[in-house]
């Protein structure tokens, strides 16, 4: 008779233990790996290492290739070859540190990296927030167009009249379209694997970039053109220069300025021109067949990006519906008609209606902005990536499932609760005897839902550059420019991990339904039977 | 004879709705009490306040010479010397049968499960179904699952058992197994407080019969005062009506 049902509700509180203890420890020893980051021997460099050839990812370490820092791949490219030198110079050790471009000025602000070596223009705006060193390259702009396009034998302004152009949001290259008349001024994109797959559908006509860039393009993938403008746009020298960006005030720009003196003109167009042919997209061979390429050439990186997703979204939804079934046991505490206790419930769920209506009210690739960088700029607490992002995510399923829960705990008729009371169960005990078992089966389905956004859901933590499949996917398209072919193979791979979180979930609901029939307790011999009952009290 | 239960100047109102009106009643050990009285004469609320599902507005109850509306007072200890029985039975649906009579043990008793279980199944053998102990409440009839829930309150081993109109939800040929474990733990010397209208039953195991009506006690008496002899015009009213 002894025989145990395994219990959800148990089991689930195990597993979140097991990470939390598992997380924790993880966070301690990020802890101290930042503490000697911090130290002076380290220099981080921030760049997005996807705008070949100023800065690109690699699978391994070719042509001096620099590790990223908590990933198995590596940078390479003409601002990895300057960050080497700058490290040289100073000293130090360099780490780099792979950070989208948006992210990038908000890590540098918050100290999670050092400096900034990514292509970044000094302009005035940027001035405002950080510093920056002299230049060390001046690039000169080009629209990158479809080869057998409308646009592809233009070569002066004028010629981009009516054309749908676009460039990167933030950048000096989205305002100078305006210097073309009649263009069709598109919406500024966040990234140039946007833009490229916007120009080989047809979406746009053109992308404003610089000419290093537009090298690449063209040269690894044959269906692109570099325009190069035998007028051009009229620019400021801060805007084609391009710098090291460095904290306010910090002392490095001095430092950094006297070693980038110490590299000419020459030996710049060198390192780049060296860079151009090290990409990796360029000079490979043509394959008829690029899905299948591509899967070959990068199935570690799919699978380890799948695997973060699954990751982050599987704690994520565990210990989210675990914040749930608090918030619904606590906002059901019967609150008594007065005294000290009735004021402390009263404030208790105030705090949790807040925390439901925020959490549920805004995106949560708003909240990972805010929580990562707000954290580091106002509480100078540096979260590691993979932590802020089951942070993120858990919280905000939490949001989402104390509602759940508190549907399902009023969906447990009224009749239990009064059982468990009559026969002297107190709130606890009958939410944890009685009401949350029922509950976490009623909840399972919608359990599996929230789990099944996650999945996709966590693609939006690509802001805070968590290697996860979305972002990984983004990296591989970055490196081979065949943007359709790496997104439909993640776009296979979201769906092969819903589906069979679906199936599993619905056949651990059929597991806890258990079946219609039970025994009759006198045909089975290990029952205790009335008899023996006698017996043994006798 | 020990007073177990004293219940004096009890009132409860639902907002202005006055449903109890100063009650004054007293239950003794191993006495069989029931509670008769037309729906909405304030039988059930008497009752539920009695264990404090409802809160009394005012009034005191005593248990064992201690004000059980002190609120210093344990409700959920004076709750285990409670049994109740539902209308609507409220077995825990999560549960099957063996586990809805050992939970209260274990839990709020914290009686080893060795021992919950033997005493489990000793009280489901009293009512008849200690074969069922692997079904799940959904499985069972209303009869079977309201004699359940009586094994659930005995297994408690409660001072006092009380029942809420406990046949009022079972289909007619299902009153008779409930009421006949009734009677036979009425012959057991359990004292018991029973809300019914089984006129019958009331006659032959109650020591004490309590007619209310509108919110307070009309007449108290012995089953042959009361069935045979009613004093007051109240009572003659409602006993010719059933």
């Amino acid at each position: 008779m002894r025989k145990q049902r395994t219990r959800p509700a148990r089991f689930l509180l195990f597993l979140a233990l097991t990470v939390i203890i598992g997380l924790t420890g993880g966070m301690t020893g990020y802890a101290a790996e930042t503490a000697a980051g911090s130290e002076a021997d380290v220099l981080r460099v921030g760049m997005e290492a996807d705008y070949a050839p100023f800065n690109w990812t690699q699978m391994n370490d070719l042509g001096g290739a620099v590790p990223l820092s908590g990933s198995s791949e590596y940078a390479g490219g003409y601002d990895v070859e300057i960050a080497k030198k700058i490290a040289d110079g100073l000293g130090m050790e360099l780490e780099i540190v792979k950070t989208e471009w948006d992210g990038l000025v908000p890590a540098l602000t918050s100290g999670k990296i050092d400096a900034i070596i990514a292509g970044m223009s000094p302009t005035e705006e940027r001035k405002e927030t950080i510093d920056f060193s002299d230049s060390y390259y001046t690039s000169q702009l080009v629209i990158v167009v479809q080869a057998d396009g409308p646009y592809a034998d233009a070569g002066r302004l004028a010629d981009f009249s009516g054309a749908k152009l676009t460039a990167q949001l933030n950048t000096f290259h989205y305002s100078v379209i305006d210097q073309i008349e009649g263009v069709v001024k598109e919406k500024a994109m966040d990234n140039f694997s946007a833009m490229r797959v916007a120009l080989e559908s047809g979406m746009i006509d053109g992308y404003v970039s610089e000419r290093p860039e537009g090298v690449s393009a063209s040269s690894a993938n044959e269906r692109y053109k570099m325009i190069e403008l035998s007028d051009g746009f009229e620019t400021k020298a801060e805007d084609t220069a391009i710098a090291v960006g460095v904290r306010k005030d910090s002392e490095l720009k001095d430092r950094i300025n006297e070693i980038l003196a110490g590299i000419s003109e020459e030996e710049q167009t060198d390192i780049m021109d060296e860079a151009i042919v090290n990409q990796p997209a360029s000079g490979e061979e043509e394959t008829t067949n690029w899905l299948v390429r591509i899967v070959k050439e990068n199935w570690p990186m799919f699978v380890s990006g799948a695997g973060m997703t699954l990751y982050i979204s599987m704690i994520g939804t565990m210990i989210g519906t675990i914040i749930g079934l608090l918030v619904g046991v606590v906002r059901t505490i019967p609150v008594p008609l007065r005294g000290a206790k009735r004021g402390f419930l009263k404030v208790i769920g105030g705090i949790l209606n807040v925390y439901i209506e925020v959490f549920r009210g805004t995106p949560m690739i708003v909240q990972a902005m805010v929580i990562y960088y707000g954290s580091a700029l106002a509480f100078n607490i540096n979260m590691n990536r993979i932590f802020a992002a089951i942070f993120i995510v858990s919280i905000n399923t939490g949001a989402y499932m104390s509602e759940i829960v508190r549907g399902g705990i009023v969906s447990i008729d009224k009749g239990q609760f009064e059982a468990a009371q009559a026969i002297g169960m107190n709130h606890v005990q009958t939410m944890k005897n009685v009401v949350l078992p029922q509950v976490i089966r009623n909840i399972l389905p919608a359990t599996g839902n929230e789990f099944v956004i996650n999945i996709k859901d966590t693609s939006v933590l690509n802001v805070i550059s968590v290697t996860e499949l979305y972002f990984q996917t983004k990296t591989i398209a970055g490196i081979n420019f065949h943007y359709f072919e790496s997104f439909f193979v993640a776009c296979v791979l979201y769906f092969i991990m819903t589906f069979t979180v679906t199936r599993i979930l619905r056949f651990f609901e059929r597991r806890l339904d258990g079946t219609d029939n039970f025994n009759m307790a006198g045909n089975q011999m290990q029952v205790v039977r009335p008899e023996d009952l006698q017996k043994r009290t006798n | 004879m020990e007073n177990v239960i004293e219940v004096q100047h009890l009132s409860k109102s639902f907002g202005t709705h006055e449903v109890l009106k100063d009650i004054d009643f007293t239950v003794h050990k191993g006495e069989v009490v029931c509670i008769i009285g037309s729906s909405g004469s304030g039988k059930s609320t008497l009752l539920r306040c009695i264990n404090l599902l409802e809160r009394p507005s005012g009034g005191q109850i005593i248990y064992h010479n201690e004000n059980i509306l002190d609120n210093k007072h344990d409700v959920n200890a004076y709750r285990t010397k409670l049994g109740m029985v539902f209308q609507q039975f409220n077995l825990f649906e999560n549960h099957n049968v063996l586990s809805n009579c050992m939970v209260g043990q274990t839990k709020v008793l914290k009686r080893s499960r060795e021992e919950a279980e033997e005493v489990a199944i000793r009280y489901l053998h009293v009512v008849g179904m200690s074969q069922y102990i692997n079904a799940k409440p959904r499985q069972l009839s209303g009869g079977q699952k309201q004699r359940v829930a009586i094994a659930r309150a005995l297994s408690m081993e409660p001072d006092v058992m009380l029942f809420d109109e406990p046949t009022s939800a079972l289909d007619p040929e299902m009153v008779g197994e409930v009421l006949g474990v009734m009677k036979q733990l009425a012959g057991s010397g359990l004292t018991m407080l029973i809300v019914t209208h089984e006129m019958g039953f009331a006659k032959e195991v109650a020591d004490r019969v309590v007619f209310m009506d509108k919110g307070i006690i009309e007449e108290v008496g012995t089953p042959e005062e009361i069935f045979e002899h009613p004093e007051k015009d109240r009572t003659k009213e409602f006993l010719k009506r059933v």
